[in-house]
C-alpha cells in the first residue's frame, strides 16, 4: 500500500514540474493556460488520491473525496474565465508555422 | 393547492436535501444534535435562496435529482481520462511539438447542468480548453489537433463523457 502513495506523490511532483516548464517555453497565453491548469490539476488529483491511500477508509477519506470534487468543479472555471476574457478580447490563438 | 405553491414547496425541499447532504459530508459525524441543526438550518437557507438554486421553468425531473451511482462511474472515468492524457501531453511540453487550433461542435445534452458538466470535464482533460459555451454550441481550444472537422472533432473531444452524462442527467 505505502508503495502506491510513494508513486501517486511522485506523479504529483512530476506532474507539478511538467506544468511550470510549459507556461515557461509554450508561446501564447490559451496553451500557457493549458499547460498550466492541466498539469496542476493532474498533480493536485495525485497528491489527493496519495493521501486518501495513507488514511484507509476513515470519515478523513470522505473529507478528501469533498475536497477533491470542489476542486474538480472550481479549477477548470477559473481556467475558463481566463480563457474566455482572452477569446472576448480578440486574442488570435498562436498557430504552427505550415513549412514545419 | 395551487399548482405554483406545490412546486414553490418542492423546490425548497429538494435544495433542503441538497443542503443537508453536504452538512453530513462536511460534518462527517452522525450525532444527534449535528444532524438536528443541519436539518433546521438548511430547511431556513432552503425557504431564503430555493429559487436562486432552482429556476421556476427547470420543471424535468433528471434535471434535479441525478443519478447518484452512474456519478461515481463517471468520476471514475473522468479520473483515467484525465491521467491518460496527462502522459500523452507529456512529450508535447518536452519537445514542444503542438499544433494547436480552435475547434466547434455541437451537444446533445438539453440540461443545463449536464452541459456545464461536460464544458468542465473537457477545460478538466488535458490538451482541451473550452473558450465559451453558446446554449448547445462549445467553442475549444484543443493543443494537439488531429482534425478541425466539427463532427469528428467533437466526438474524438467528448468521448465518453456524453453518453454517461446523458446517463445521469438525460
Amino acid at each position: 500500500m505505502i508503495l502506491v502513495v510513494y508513486i501517486f506523490f511522485g506523479m504529483g511532483i512530476f506532474f507539478g514540474i511538467l506544468g511550470n516548464v510549459g507556461v515557461l517555453k509554450f508561446p501564447d497565453i490559451y496553451t500557457r493556460l493549458q499547460a498550466s491548469s492541466k498539469c496542476a490539476v493532474t498533480s493536485l488529483i495525485s497528491i489527493l488520491l496519495a493521501c486518501m491511500f495513507l488514511k484507509g477508509l476513515s470519515p478523513m477519506t470522505g473529507k478528501i473525496l469533498v475536497i477533491t470534487v470542489f476542486f474538480l468543479v472550481s479549477s477548470p472555471v477559473a481556467s475558463h474565465i481566463i480563457a474566455r476574457g482572452a477569446w472576448e478580447r480578440g486574442t488570435t490563438p498562436w498557430r504552427r508555422k505550415k513549412s514545419q | 393547492m395551487d399548482v405554483l405553491l406545490k412546486w414553490k414547496i418542492s423546490r425548497a425541499i429538494i435544495t433542503a436535501v441538497y443542503l443537508i447532504v453536504g452538512w453530513i459530508l462536511f460534518t462527517g459525524t452522525f450525532s444527534l444534535f449535528s444532524i438536528f441543526l443541519g436539518i433546521i438550518f438548511s430547511f431556513f437557507i432552503a425557504t431564503l435562496t430555493y429559487s436562486i438554486f432552482i429556476e421556476k421553468q427547470e420543471v424535468a425531473r433528471r434535471d434535479l435529482i441525478p443519478r447518484v451511482y452512474f456519478i461515481f462511474i463517471y468520476l471514475v472515468i473522468l479520473i483515467c481520462k484525465i491521467y491518460i492524457a496527462s502522459f500523452k501531453m507529456v512529450p508535447a511540453v518536452i519537445v514542444g511539438n503542438i499544433n494547436p487550433r480552435i475547434v466547434h461542435f455541437r451537444t446533445r445534452l438539453s440540461s443545463k447542468f449536464a452541459r456545464v458538466i461536460l464544458a468542465n470535464s473537457i477545460t478538466l482533460t488535458p490538451g482541451t480548453l473550452t473558450l465559451d459555451l453558446d446554449e448547445d454550441h462549445l467553442v475549444v481550444h484543443w493543443l494537439d489537433a488531429k482534425t478541425t472537422h466539427s463532427h469528428y472533432a467533437g466526438r474524438l473531444i467528448k468521448g465518453h463523457f456524453e453518453s454517461w452524462l446523458k446517463r445521469i442527467w438525460v
